[in-house]
């Protein structure tokens, strides 16, 4: 089944509407859409694409035309595909304690180093880290992650430090990774982010 | 071509600003602003609203207070009901009275299609006029709305967005510059600009362009709705962004590591747009936090002003 659209004419978002249209009524396994501007061309081209399409192009004088091909059994894609992960989801890490668990300190201590080592693995959603209470002992000076933190700063997070903590502790003096912070700024930030771990 | 111009015009054809300035005394200036355009949204008062906010905003990021304003209207009266109309010149006056800003008249003629915006008039003191230039290395770029309007507009007007998208935009544009403004009026502010038609990297090529300085742009922490890179991917993308990216692209660096989405976003045109302030360094994360407290909680700092790339734009 092959189904032709024409969109010359039309501007954006007409074109893609139409081919949208075209493929929620009769799911065609070809399609093929006329359009006679740039805009339109890359536009209908990315929605065949998002729809699971293979696409190719022609150009024809000022027209160009679309065609999508999809295997015959592909299942139809109504929502947009997933997002690459750089920019959808914001996940801020709350850390209150300088170990983790109950039990074992020395054991809570060491899966805090490894924890923080391995931190990184969430990709690039990793958005911020929050250093509270006990927490705020692993940012200063002579702290054994130090360098976790550091290269996860390094890489683009922001790690924010409680400084009325750090003053408890008498402490900030001593920080030596991430910018001192406020509750208003770590509420704006649970606010902002799409997830929030707590440790 | 050349335009007149007199030994006080302050800002003037000349450089593409967001205004012209006008000096009046050694202590008063006169910032004057036009913008108008077709409905974006369907609902005529919330229409009004964000024309008012848009042509206001112009006047905000020059560094001035709004005093004055005039409609311009364009409207097929004899297909349209004039209550529609009405409708719309309340959302303005409504807005305009949030600005402290009055209504003292206005033009209309018969259109085919309806148009309406404002000729607005601000006040500021000559010496304290923020236009796109002025950058200095150090700065730092703070972006107080979240970018994607104009691609989320493309879907509106498709009808693909839910109700509660559609409402959380059109506040979003009707919001007015003013309380980023006033903040900002108390900081070292180097340069400024409202983010409109050109999308953000358009405005910022305006910025580096002739400054000899580089602008980096970190894309994770530009502020974006979601929903535009799910609209991008679907090619729910405006004309006017192809336009950008072709405009500009010679200007602009893009990491590998920012995806074409992302990329789409950061030259999406936008309808009253945020202000993208240009600070001096020591005191960007004290702005920013005034900012936020202030509740403008969607700014961030973006990026920064450094000596390399000459008048290019690298986005890492």
């Amino acid at each position: 089944m092959k189904k032709d659209i024409d969109a010359r004419g039309l501007s954006c978002p007409a074109p893609v509407l139409q081919t949208k249209a075209a493929i929620d009524s009769e799911s065609p396994v070809l399609i093929e859409v006329l359009v006679d501007n740039e805009a339109a061309r890359q536009n209908v081209s990315r929605f065949l694409k998002s729809q699971k399409y293979q696409v190719s192009e022609k150009r024809n004088g000022s027209d160009y035309c679309i065609s999508g091909k999809r295997e015959g059994e592909a299942v139809m894609q109504k929502k947009a595909p997933e997002i690459s992960k750089s920019q959808d989801a914001k996940i801020m890490v709350m850390v209150t304690t300088d170990r983790i668990g109950h039990g074992d300190d020395e054991l809570g201590a060491k899966l805090m180093t490894a924890f923080l080592k391995t931190l990184k693995e969430i990709g690039r959603e990793l958005w911020r880290l929050v250093f509270l209470n006990n927490g705020v002992k692993l940012t200063v000076d002579g702290a054994k992650d130090l360098v976790s933190l550091e290269e996860l700063e390094k890489s683009g997070i922001t790690i924010l430090v409680c400084g009325t903590c750090l003053d408890h502790f008498k402490l900030l003096e001593k920080k030596k990774v991430g910018e001192t912070t406020n509750m208003l700024d770590i509420v704006t930030s649970m606010q902002l982010a799409d997830k929030v771990i707590n440790i | 071509m050349v335009f007149p111009t007199d030994e006080n015009v302050i800002v003037g054809l000349d450089r593409a600003d967001d205004a012209g300035v006008y000096r009046i005394s050694d202590d008063l200036a006169l910032i004057q602003t036009v913008d108008f355009f077709t409905p974006i949204v369907d609902d005529p008062y919330w229409f009004g609203q964000i024309a008012a906010a848009n042509a206001l905003s112009d006047v905000y990021a020059m560094g001035g207070t709004p005093k004055t304003a005039m409609n311009l209207v364009g409207f097929p009266i004899k297909s349209m009901d004039i209550g529609i109309l009405r409708q719309i010149i309340q959302g303005g006056v409504d807005k305009l009275t949030e600005a402290s800003t009055v209504l003292i008249g206005g033009h209309s003629i018969e259109d085919k299609e309806l148009k309406y915006g404002l000729s607005v008039t601000g006040f500021v003191h000559p010496a304290r006029v923020l236009t796109k230039k002025n950058l200095q290395a150090g700065d730092q770029l703070i972006l107080t709305k979240p970018l994607g309007t104009g691609i989320i507009n493309t879907a509106i007007k498709g009808g693909l967005a839910s109700d509660e998208l559609i409402d959380t935009v059109t506040r979003l544009m009707a919001t007015l510059n003013r309380d980023a403004a006033e903040v900002m009026m108390n900081f070292p502010v180097h340069a400024c600009t409202d983010v409109t038609g050109f999308g953000l990297l358009g405005h910022l090529a305006e910025m580096v362009a002739g400054s000899g300085l580089g602008v980096h742009i970190q894309a994770n922490r530009v502020p974006i709705l979601k929903e535009a890179l799910e609209y991008a991917a679907m090619g729910l993308i405006p004309a006017g962004m192809y336009k950008n990216r072709k405009f500009r692209e010679y200007m602009v660096d893009f990491s590998t590591s920012v995806d074409i989405l992302i990329q789409d976003v950061l030259f999406d045109p936008q309808t009253s747009g945020g202000l993208l302030i240009c600070v001096a360094q020591d005191s960007s994360k004290d702005l920013l936090y005034r900012l936020k407290e202030k509740g403008i909680l969607w700014a961030e700092i973006i990026g920064e002003v450094r000596t390399e790339p000459k008048e290019k734009i690298k986005i890492i």
